[in-house]
């Protein structure tokens, strides 16, 4: 067990190891016992640079430094495979967060920007602090690009939540109950996410998160000291530095199991969303005083490493050095040993690079103006060091230098090369009908009320998604959230985040694709084009080339696909080491961001049916493969194949939505994803529930007979595809635009009935929704 | 000249900007009045305390900002007649601070909105509809009769509560301004979403010029906030909820 | 026969510094001020199993950041006072009530007057809280 504070002062040179006297075994045990992550070779390397034995202080800078988590040293390489540039790319993915260019108003660019991280490990250890401290780090990391946030969105897989699974139930709990506190309490709407439950998450959930920001392309801060910024203060801003997170870069770059777990609550940050809130605001008084005196600064974010990792890397990246006193550090506790202040993942903290003139003034909003002092214990902005010319990067504490290594090396790019072991393709493929023995109207409602399917509301209820008054779609109105983020402006952007688990579990290529087009087609059922991507890969274990061989696949899925669909990924994160410590791995889980852009927000299209006598279009194929369905997973269905997607067809078919989107020829949208078709119709009738009108019923008297993939594939099969309401004096235009596109086939029409009429079937809106509304009541009450 | 109305910010506010904004949309002089700049609020005809989680709602919700510095001059100015308005956390402050429903001494609470009935926030679009005479509060008295006001409750604590003796005496007496209400129109108690005292969900003060509201008017306040039910053509012009602010800067334009 | 046991925070407390520093503010003479979940069980548990099933819920307990204290009266002790919700639902076999201890500048505890004027000025509304003494 560390110990977190000494209490009898030892002399800092003699708190080294003796790397080069020990044998890999002896090494090995030393640096257990220390709790440091890094490997025997790494550990040489070091001690090799340096020349001598490198003190506790620099060993634990490494172990955050070259964690999975800060180098993404099993990853990095595959990274470059990934399309990152673009048209509207502002910003690709080398900084904090990416910016996507949004559009013009008054003369001004503006900028979106765009970042997506996980807190998979914490979440699952202290559910509640984990989830909100996801949420506190992300929004950091806009913030730190000179924007002001505007949204967040929460990409969440739950284990299994059945009665008798009651940590499950707590841990999903504990998440959404984190989420809500830490943003509806800064301040930031709530306005996308997906959620999954899975056995396979059982002891490993996945929290994701995306956060977004507004920013004037001119006025973009960046994550480095700037070009001239030799001898800039490097000053930190928030809460006081105290013990917990200390080991946190490290703690998330390996396997949990359960008694690790207990010991690493420690690791654990604790939110503080009040104190965030005045940072952030005050932040935002900051970014206006550079503006207005036209001063270039560095800004960025405390998160993995601390003090030491954002400082060496603020400084590094803009080519300089730096020189940090912990000494002149504001801490919650007396006598913290320098290895937690340097390295110790306390949250709410910031820093700048800023040049000596402007520094007071900086310290004043913060401290007076703002008077975070007030606001939490010893919270201020405080000086701590400066940028130097010389390529060091050196700490002193109680006026010894404990650290003092070359700054290359400590940022620097580590990498390791891995084996691989390709993915087998799932090769089955199904010539005939599906056979089941179980009746279309049973299977509709197992479908509606499956917890993958049924009505997220008991969730997100829990969430903020209107603060700040800009929201135009929260969620559950449409397939994509949409925001006006700038007043006066009928600019808008659409947020769609997903990634189906169950492809993941067949296919981990074509799960990357799916994530990808699913999140393309979300934004597009709104009516807005989509302009980029994030992504974030949550994986196994690299050190199993069968899991390892997953996120090689994923990656290249996710590469082809985005190429395909002409976008670019700005933003992204590696989450690796998902799995029960018996190492069993989670199923493969790329989870993809898509962003799109509305230049006039009145174009956007909504979910509810509008009218009777409207024409019910279905945009998109139907194939006959249920792989990754929830109807493949209720009927237990095992070799089915995974739908493919023909990029060069869905492109057409988005172009002709938009088309007809910008043209205002769409009552209603709804894309076609978990559960299929009759989950699709359904949703769109409750929408007028939703909308306080009596629902508007669907005869799909055009059903019959269009598709040759089977009754099954067509009423609940996940090919995509997306379902458009059109009114009946707009059907001519709309059918002209369509023009030589065949997978355009018009599959019923609205009536004022409050049913779903098919062939011999006709349901009852009302006992539909039944099934639909609440199976997740008693999770989320 | 135009209206000059103060929107305060205690460490937590977190929905100045939108109420601000929809204060100068409808024709206010609106400006944000920061916790550091108390001593400026004199200047100004009328405060609007915004939504959020002042002091991170420690203690109670709205306990800590109920004794805050800016809440001095806000007392003095309700009790010499100038407009008051809280909504949702500025509601539980008014409450807090002993100004809605303003029955007994300042800053002795005799009533709250608290902890939902469902034990976590909620965020839910609403509709509100005036129960009292159009005289009965100022603020809300330019308001057409019937009018179903589109707003969203996003609350963990908006739960009114009192000593039932009490919440008789806001009934009798016209407090409560507004109650939750369905598309017809009907205020039935059980349509507060939180379980609310007689499904109040605003109170005024017996002079009529505080009114504490819970739920956000100024979430669905211009035509983007919802498409579908679009006033006219220009997304970006004020509509729904809109209708309390015009209300409120038409009162204090009259005085 | 009734037990009580404190969750108390081990991490440090913002709302009870917030709290000191409001009191302060009115004129109350308080330099300390701890704040503890206090949760109140009736029943025939031994204190023990109670405990133990305290710490296993992760929704009132979790070993990172709080220390539970097993309570030797049902009472509030000098200096402390316990705020209950008055429509609190009583029928679960668990009241679970906020309780506040102040100190003076000796680190005794807080004298009765200046603790009623704690009390009625802020930790306290009397409209749907009752103050257990």
């Amino acid at each position: 067990m560390l110990c977190f504070s000494s209490n009898s002062r030892r002399e800092p040179s003699l708190r080294d190891l003796k790397v080069a006297e020990l044998d890999d075994k002896a090494l090995r045990e030393q640096a257990d016992t220390l709790g440091l992550a890094l490997r025997i070779d790494e550990l040489r390397s070091i001690a090799q640079r340096l020349g001598r034995a490198p003190s506790f202080v620099e060993l634990y800078a490494f172990d955050a430094q070259w964690s999975e988590h800060c180098s993404y040293k099993s990853s990095r390489a595959l990274l470059g495979r990934l399309p990152t540039s673009g048209p509207d790319v502002v910003l690709g993915p080398a900084e904090d967060a990416g910016i996507l260019h949004l559009g013009e108003h008054e003369g001004e660019r503006y900028g979106i920007v765009i970042a997506h991280e996980s807190h998979n490990h914490p979440s699952q250890v202290v559910p509640f602090e984990g989830a909100a401290t996801g949420i506190g780090g992300i929004v950091r990391d806009v913030l730190c690009m000179g924007a002001e946030v505007v949204a967040v969105a929460d990409p969440l897989r739950f284990g299994s939540v059945d009665s008798g699974h009651e940590h499950q139930r707590a841990v999903a709990r504990g998440v959404v109950d984190g989420i809500a506190a830490y943003g509806n309490a800064i301040g930031v709407p709530n306005l996308a996410g997906d959620c999954y439950f899975d056995g396979d998450f059982d002891d490993n959930v996945l929290v994701n998160v995306v956060a977004l920001g507004l920013v004037k392309e001119s006025e973009i801060v960046h994550s480095r000291v700037p070009r001239h910024g030799e001898n800039f203060v490097l000053l930190l801003v928030g809460k006081a530095t105290d013990a917990s997170g200390f080991g946190g870069a490290s703690f998330s770059s390996v396997a949990l199991d359960a008694q690790e777990a207990q010991s690493n609550k420690g690791a654990v940050q604790v939110p503080d969303p009040f104190l965030k809130n005045v940072i952030m605001r005050a932040s935002y008084r900051v970014f206006s005083l550079l503006r207005e005196r036209g001063i270039e600064a560095g800004f960025k974010d405390l998160g993995a490493g601390g003090i030491m990792g954002c400082s060496a890397e603020l400084c590094s990246a803009g080519g300089f050095g730096a020189e940090v006193d912990l000494d002149s550090v504001n801490v919650a506790l007396d006598r913290l040993l320098p290895e937690v202040i340097a390295v110790g993942e306390t949250q709410e903290r910031l820093l700048w690079a800023l040049p000596e003139e402007i520094v007071e003034e900086v310290e004043r909003i913060y401290n007076e103006e703002f008077s975070l002092p007030q606001v939490a214990q010893n919270a201020r902005a405080v000086r701590i060091g400066r940028a130097t010319a010389a390529q060091r990067y050196q700490l002193r504490h109680l006026g010894e230098i404990v650290m003092d290594v070359p700054i290359d090396f400590l940022t620097g790019s580590v990498r390791d090369t891995l084996p691989v072991e390709e993915p087998k393709a799932p090769s089955m493929r199904r010539e005939q009908d599906l056979l089941c023995d179980r009746t279309l109207d049973d299977l509709f409602h197992a479908i509606l009320a499956h917890r993958d399917v049924c009505s997220r509301a008991p969730l997100y209820r829990h969430y903020d998604a209107v603060v700040r008054g800009r929201t135009v779609i929260p969620r559950g109105e449409a397939d994509a959230g949409v925001m006006a983020p700038i007043r006066g402006s009928r600019l808008a952007f659409a947020l769609s985040v997903d990634g189906n688990p169950r492809i993941g579990r067949l296919d981990p290529q074509r799960a990357a694709e799916h994530a990808v087009y699913e999140s393309i087609r979300n934004v597009v059922a709104v009516g807005a084009e989509p302009i980029g991507l994030t992504d974030c890969l949550n994986y196994g274990s690299p050190r199993d080339a069968r899991q390892y061989g997953e996120l090689v696949a994923g990656v290249d899925g996710l590469a082809r696909a985005a190429r395909g669909f002409g976008l670019a990924y700005v933003s992204g994160n590696v989450s690796l080491y998902n799995g029960a410590p018996s190492g069993h791995a989670i199923p493969a889980s790329p989870i993809v961001a898509c962003l799109g852009r509305l230049t006039d927000l009145s174009r956007c299209v909504t979910l509810p049916l509008k009218e009777v006598g409207s024409h019910l279009y279905l945009v998109g194929e139907t194939q006959r493969a249920l792989g990754g369905s929830v109807l493949a997973s209720i009927l237990a269905l095992a070799d089915e194949t995974v739908p493919e997607i023909d990029i060069d067809r869905i492109v057409a078919e988005h172009r002709f939505v938009l088309a007809a989107a910008s043209e205002g020829l769409l009552r209603s949208a709804h894309d076609i994803s978990g559960g299929g078709l009759f989950v699709t119709l359904a949703e769109m009738s409750f929408g007028c529930l939703a909308d306080r009108r009596a629902p508007i019923g669907i005869d799909l008297d055009g059903f019959a007979g269009w598709s040759a993939a089977g009754a099954f594939e067509s009423a609940f099969g996940e090919s995509g595809g997306i379902v458009v309401e059109v009114a009946d004096r707009d059907i001519e235009r709309f059918e002209e635009l369509a023009g030589a596109l065949e997978s355009v086939r018009e599959i019923g029409t609205t009536i004022a009935e409050p049913l779903l009429a098919f062939e011999d079937e006709a349901w009852e809106i009302a006992d539909l929704h039944r099934s639909w509304s609440r199976p997740l009541e008693e999770l989320f009450p | 000249m135009k209206a000059r109305v103060a929107v305060l910010v205690f460490p937590g506010t977190n929905s100045e900007e939108e109420t601000r904004d929809l204060l100068v949309d409808c024709g206010a002089d609106a400006r944000i009045v920061h916790w550091s700049e108390a001593a400026s609020l004199a200047y100004y005809d009328a405060f609007v305390l915004p939504g959020g989680f002042a002091y991170e709602d420690r203690i109670r919700a709205g306990a800590i900002a109920a004794h805050d510095a800016m809440l001095d001059a806000v007392i003095e100015g309700a009790q010499a007649g100038k407009f008051v308005m809280g909504i949702c956390n500025g509601a539980q402050i008014l409450l807090e601070a002993g100004l809605a429903p303003g029955t007994g001494e300042i800053r002795r609470p005799t009533a709250a909105f608290t902890h939902n009935a469902q034990g976590h926030f909620i965020c839910e679009r609403v509709l509100l509809r005036r129960t009292v005479a159009a005289t009965r509060c100022a603020i809300a008295a330019a308001l057409p009769e019937h009018l179903l006001i589109p707003a969203w409750a996003a609350h963990a604590q908006g739960r009114l509560a009192a000593a039932p003796a009490h919440l008789d005496e806001l009934e009798r007496d016209g407090f409560i301004v507004f109650r939750y209400a369905d598309a017809a129109g009907a205020t039935d108690a059980h349509l507060a979403p939180q379980g609310s005292a007689h499904g109040a969900a605003a109170l005024t003060n017996r002079e009529g010029n505080v009114l504490a509201i819970m739920p956000h008017p100024e979430r669905d306040a211009w035509n983007f906030n919802h498409l579908d039910r679009r006033e006219g053509s220009d997304p970006l012009a004020p509509s729904g909820g809109s209708v309390l602010f015009k209300s409120f800067v038409t009162a204090l334009e009259r005085m | 026969m009734e037990r009580a046991f404190a969750v108390e925070l081990k991490i440090p407390d913002n709302e009870a510094y917030t709290a000191m520093r409001a009191l302060q503010r009115l004129g109350v003479a308080v330099a300390r001020v701890q704040r503890a979940d206090i949760l109140i069980f009736s029943g025939d548990e031994s204190d023990e199993r109670l405990g133990a099933s305290i710490e296993r819920d992760e929704r009132l307990f979790n070993p990172n950041k709080h220390r539970l204290e097993s309570l030797s009266a049902v009472h509030p002790r000098a200096g402390e006072v316990w705020i209950e919700a008055i429509d609190a639902p009583r029928s679960i076999p668990m009241r679970r009530l906020v309780g506040w201890r102040l100190y003076d500048h000796a680190g005794k505890p807080l004298g009765s007057d200046d603790l009623d004027a704690a009390c009625a000025r802020l930790l306290c509304n009397s409209a749907i809280e009752r103050a257990i003494r």
